[in-house]
């Protein structure tokens, strides 16, 4: 079965009679998937609808495989995105970017360490100086949508697929709203300069 | 302290430091600021990775050094929980037999 190389598996998938082929991935992506969402809360009729969805898309994008990867490993690939972008929208249905911020008092960074009075001292009042730090870094560099989806996915917990759709934006648009976000902090925390801008201006 | 040794201290120290000052905020803080000190200049984006994604997890599954190898696809993986979700998915879904 799985002993078709990647070129039969596109010439019987793209041919004229692919059921022998369509039959065998269909088997091998259902095991390949239950593997994969070993630790979901999945039922096997989802595991059927993930694949019979992985099948169409593979189908579809079959000109896109240019073979530099084993076609077995590409059809996984697949098939674990539509499989992953369901139970990502299942999972955060109900959950709206201001619950998420109430939720996780988005307004701060604070850890739980810091309210924390049993805690040493001589390692809180290091981090407690650095978090003031930071707090005010980021309330000076980053723009409200930045600091929105920051805290959306670092704190929150929420994948970027669903923040962007919150957002109005897309996955990649919203990576580079974060790589944006962290370039700025980055090198504002590297100018060693933690002078509060206001003053600096001054 | 100049804010930069602070913050070059953090990120030195381990996830999980003492008890006494360990909390999932604190390894989340933690894993923020990691995120932000391997910020690079150029990375790629998701569909960027998402089209490289199976010959970096046929590499791995070889043996070979993919981080190595490619980089920008690592570094992204590093950054990015969607797309490491979907790569480590991707790892189990090739075991299965």
């Amino acid at each position: 079965m799985s002993s078709r190389t990647d070129a039969e598996w596109c010439t019987e998938l793209g041919g004229a009679a692919p059921d022998a082929a369509l039959a065998d991935l269909r088997g091998l992506l259902l095991r390949g998937l239950q593997f994969a969402l070993v630790s979901y809360r999945v039922t096997e009729n989802d595991l059927e609808d993930f694949v019979q969805d992985g099948l169409l898309k593979i189908l579809h994008e079959l000109s896109s495989y240019r073979g530099d990867a084993r076609f077995t490993t590409w059809a996984h690939k697949v098939c674990v995105r539509v499989a992953l972008t369901e139970l990502r929208r299942r999972r955060w249905r109900d959950v709206s970017l201001d619950d998420l911020i109430v939720a996780n008092e988005m307004s701060d960074f604070t850890p739980d360490v810091l309210m924390d009075h049993s805690a040493d001292p001589g390692q809180t009042a290091p981090v407690q100086m650095m978090m003031a730090t930071i707090q005010r870094i980021i309330a000076e560099e980053l723009t409200e949508r930045q600091r929105t989806a920051m805290m959306a996915v670092m704190q929150g917990g929420m994948p970027l697929q669903e923040v962007a759709e919150r957002m109005g934006t897309n996955r990649n648009a919203l990576y580079k709203l974060l790589h944006d976000a962290r370039q700025r902090l980055q090198k504002r925390m590297m100018q060693g300069d933690d002078t509060p801008r206001t003053a600096r201006n001054v | 302290m100049k804010i930069h040794n602070l913050f070059r201290q953090f990120w030195r120290r381990k996830p999980h430091p003492s008890p006494d000052v360990s909390s999932a905020s604190m390894h989340q803080m933690h894993v923020a600021l990691s995120m932000v000190a391997q910020t690079q200049a150029q990375e790629l984006s998701c569909d960027e990775v998402y089209a490289l994604l199976d010959i970096f997890a046929d590499r791995v599954k070889r043996g070979e050094d993919a981080a190595a190898l490619m980089p920008l696809v690592h570094q992204h993986l590093a950054m990015c929980p969607d797309c490491r979700e979907e790569f480590e998915a991707l790892l189990r879904a090739m075991e299965a037999k």
